[in-house]
């Protein structure tokens, strides 16, 4: 089987805020990290190599510095890594990334299987893993947290929603959005980094996927970032209760009935 | 690619639900959307479509109209009885082609942020996830799509000027429903399942399993009632579900509590769980952690029950009870059933 | 272990490299220095286990990979429950191969990140592994291996940690490790009662600010603080115990070291 998983490198988010001043992103100081979710991604790549055979390509598009996502990717145990960096790709939204990473699946040759993360805990869409599948025509399976069995042709897994789990069969070639249920993501090792961090990583230009201009960067994405601004404060002031139990059980029991929530 | 012209773009009106629905019942999310497509219709002087894909689905068309749409787009077939995102994205797809909407709009569940995603890629259009907030720019026209980003730190507005439909998913549990008016006229229209999309599916739902243990799940529920490491065990989430089932509620855990195995990563809320927006958010024995926050600051009263005063959910509660989960509760089921 | 204090070996604690740093074999030379400088010494060098849940390089891989000397009593490696039964075997194994004797046994923080051992895979029926069950899986599966300490917080609600310290002690701790303390600690005292020999940790840096989290109130981040003095303050106090130093301006503090225990 051969793989591709994509993966994108993410500020942390917990450190990511906004200038008061310059109302802009302050992400300077920011640690970059591979999306926790494509961990998930990274790790039933490896296990669905471990169980039957093939190769597992890390793909990601970013600027040169994604080249640590895809080393951490390398650190795990996928084969290779493929950095998919073009200044033509600035401003891609998530129609021009899922196409040009599309481009790139389709230069790998002869894949299998695409696995993604769920979403991306910076921008949170969930729309690049589909959109891949859809510039491919392959058929998908969002928010799978397991893989049952993989034959020659299809896969069997089962995706999550609100309300429950369905098991589906899907024809290979395909795209997965994978969740943390899916397992547990490998710690690497000292030597693994060591080998991952002298490893070649091969760059893509938007010509070597054969992408149209037309297609990528800020010209091919559809929707553009009016502003951005912090969120709004939470209005009102906290009450304290801080009485016996039966006197605070009184008081909360009051206030939520008056609302009719209870 | 082609850009679309002013002309183009002209062709393209009225503002689209993509109604979400589990056996044969409307879900709450589809009300919500068609308030807001109200709303933005209005204020385009255009009608609110509510499109219905499935099996049976003609049934609901009459609910939908009074629940503010003009018209009930119906695709009843049955091999769109499960969904399978491909079937369902190409029908969907030769829909917009033909009725040209210019807004389309769909809830951002596990299933719409599967299928709307592949629709905006094979219409060409825009797509902003997760919104939150909705508007008609007054002097352009065109949507004007918020939603949270980087895990809730920043609200982006985000537009698409050049493309039609405008698509958005929202986010469920942000948009107020309107009551249903019985009395309200409207439209249906139905459509087959075009012939160019009934390729034999090259998936299969071989199963689809509902979750039956905890009655309400997270998403859907008004109350959460949400332990965290202060339950100390297993033991405390029991007396979460009792009160959950008291109130008509869902459990909810935070990371602590799963990380110790107390309760299923199902009900983990925050930013690696489920993001909820419940009427009542009540945390017991949570610190909050900001990862825990993102997943819950915006509902619409937080309650917080902690020995520490001093702990942040506290700070950010509306209600903040300092005092022992294990006598507050019990002293609050009391007091509920007292009534 | 008592052999430490009546020899006047320093527990010194040494940070090994973060899995993501960008310079690692910078940051394995200077981890590596640090390493024979303390050694060369005579102290006892102490690596911790991914603290603050950022994951770190293991101590027994760092020791394997760089080939550093160990000396049976002068390594001790911190071992938290936020492996997989897999990975925890397998730095027990090379731990009993390296000959390193000493470890500290704590229950760790975690990351969404780590996995968590649980109580099925050690064979304890517990809704989560501690330090508790750690140690005990630790002297049932390697018997007579190691000398294994636990960690003492004078921080937390008192009842509570003298009775999983009591559980700790039952389990087969052997010398107990403290949190910093600063100039004295009443809660230091109890822990005479166990009849172990008791480290404690003196903060070395004059930063005081960063152990708010660790001391559960805040410190004021100009708080003044003299780390060699405290040393003094706390060997003036505790003459019968041993002494752990977190050292983090390591080429200034470590040439002071050598004449403070006399």
């Amino acid at each position: 089987m051969k793989i591709v998983v994509c993966i994108k490198q993410v500020p942390a988010t917990h450190e990511v805020s906004i200038d008061p001043e310059t109302k802009r992103l302050k992400r300077e100081s920011v640690e970059a990290e591979v999306n926790p979710f494509d961990l998930y991604a990274i790790e039933e790549g490896l296990r669905l190599r471990e169980r039957f055979g093939g190769e597992v390509v890390a793909l990601s598009m970013g600027p040169p510095q994604a080249q640590w996502a895809l080393r951490e990717a390398l650190s795990m145990g996928v084969d290779r890594g493929l950095l998919l960096s073009d200044k033509a790709f600035a401003g891609s939204d998530t129609w021009a990334t899922s196409y040009a990473l599309a481009r790139a699946v389709e230069t790998v040759g002869a894949v299998d299987l695409v696995l993604c993360g769920k979403q991306a805990i910076d921008g949170d869409t969930a729309q690049v893993g589909p959109g891949i599948a859809a510039h491919l025509g392959w058929p998908q399976a969002t928010y799978v947290s397991h893989v049952q069995d993989a034959g020659a042709k299809h896969l069997t897994v089962t995706r999550m929603n609100e309300d429950g789990h369905d098991v589906v069969q899907i024809d290979l070639p395909a795209v997965l959005t994978v969740v943390k249920d899916i397992n547990t993501p490998r710690v690497p090792k000292l030597r693994d980094c060591r080998t991952a961090l002298r490893a070649e990583v091969a760059v893509l230009t938007a010509d070597a996927v054969r992408a149209e201009p037309a297609r990528i960067g800020l010209d091919g994405s559809p929707t553009r970032v009016v502003k951005i601004n912090p969120p709004p404060p939470r209005g009102g002031k906290t009450l304290v209760l801080d009485g016996s139990p039966a006197e605070t059980a009184r008081r909360l029991v009051h206030e939520l009935r008056m609302k009719s929530l209870v | 690619m082609h850009t679309p012209t002013e002309t183009d773009r002209a062709q393209y009106r009225n503002v689209w639900v993509i109604a979400e629905h589990r056996d044969g019942k409307l879900k709450g999310v589809t009300f919500e959307l068609l308030g807001a497509a109200r709303r933005l219709a209005d204020a385009r002087q255009s009608e609110v479509w509510c499109v219905l894909l499935g099996s049976g689905v003609r049934a609901l068309a009459g609910e939908c109209i009074a629940r503010q749409a003009d018209v009930a787009l119906v695709m009843d077939d049955p091999r769109l009885a499960e969904f399978v995102d491909e079937l369902h994205a190409d029908a969907l797809t030769k829909l917009i082609e033909k009725h040209k909407p210019e807004i389309v709009v769909c809830g951002a569940t596990a299933r719409g942020r599967a299928l709307i995603p592949r629709v905006a890629v094979l219409t060409n259009s825009g797509l902003t996830a997760d919104c939150t907030g909705l508007d008609i720019d007054p002097e352009t026209g065109v949507l004007l799509q918020t939603r949270p980003a980087f895990g809730g730190n920043i609200i982006a507005t985000i537009k698409s000027v050049s493309h039609r439909p405008q698509m958005a998913t929202v986010r469920p549990r942000v948009m107020a429903e309107p009551e249903p008016q019985t009395a309200r006229k409207g439209r249906v229209i139905s459509e087959p399942l075009p012939t160019a999309v009934q390729h034999a599916a090259r998936m299969k739902v071989l199963q689809a399993i509902t979750n039956t243990a905890e009655g309400i799940h997270l998403a859907d529920a008004d109350f959460i009632i949400t332990g965290g490491r202060g339950l100390r065990g297993k033991k405390g989430f029991e007396l979460l579900r009792r009160f959950a089932h008291l109130v008509g509620g869902a459990v909810g855990a935070s990371r602590a509590a799963v990380d110790a195995g107390w309760i299923d990563y199902a009900h983990q809320v925050g930013q690696t769980g489920q993001t909820v927006q419940p009427k009542v958010y009540m945390a017991c024995g949570v610190s909050g952690q900001i990862q825990h926050l993102v997943g819950m600051q915006s509902s619409d009263i937080i309650i917080a029950v902690n020995k520490d005063p001093n702990a942040p959910l506290m700070k950010l509660a509306d209600f903040a009870v300092v005092g022992d989960v294990f006598e507050i509760l019990p002293a609050m089921m009391d007091e509920i059933r007292r009534v | 272990m008592q052999h430490h204090i009546d020899k006047k070996m320093f527990h010194i604690e040494i940070l090994s490299p973060k899995q993501k740093s960008q310079k690692l074999e910078e940051d394995l030379a200077s981890f590596a220095d640090k390493y024979r400088r303390a050694f060369d010494a005579g102290h006892v060098i102490c690596i911790p286990d991914n603290p603050m849940g950022n994951l770190a390089f293991q101590g027994i891989e760092l020791i394997q990979e760089l080939g550093l000397p160990v000396h049976g009593d002068q390594v001790s490696v911190h071992i938290n429950t936020f492996h997989t039964k897999r990975d925890l075997d397998a730095m027990l194994t090379a731990a009993c191969d390296l000959g390193i004797s000493h470890m500290l046994v704590i229950s760790g923080d975690g990351s969404p990140r780590l996995p968590k051992l649980t109580g099925k895979e050690v064979g304890y029926d517990v809704e989560a592994v501690t330090s508790v069950e750690l140690l005990r899986y630790i002297r049932r599966e390697y018997p007579g291996k190691f000398h294994i300490g636990v960690a003492f917080n004078p921080y937390e609600p008192q009842d509570h940690e003298l009775e999983k310290m009591h559980r700790k002690v039952d389990a087969g701790a052997e010398f107990i490790t403290t949190q910093p303390v600063i100039e004295s600690h009443p809660a230091v005292e109890s822990l005479w009662q166990f009849g172990l020999p008791v480290v404690i940790e003196c903060w070395m840096s004059k930063k005081i600010h960063l152990l708010s989290e660790c001391v559960g109130y805040e410190i004021p981040e100009d708080t003044p603080y003299d780390p060699v003095s405290n040393l003094q303050t706390l060997m003036a106090k505790y003459p019968k115990c041993g002494f752990y130093l977190a050292i983090l301006g390591f080429k200034t503090q470590f040439p002071i070291l050598k004449d403070v225990w006399k």
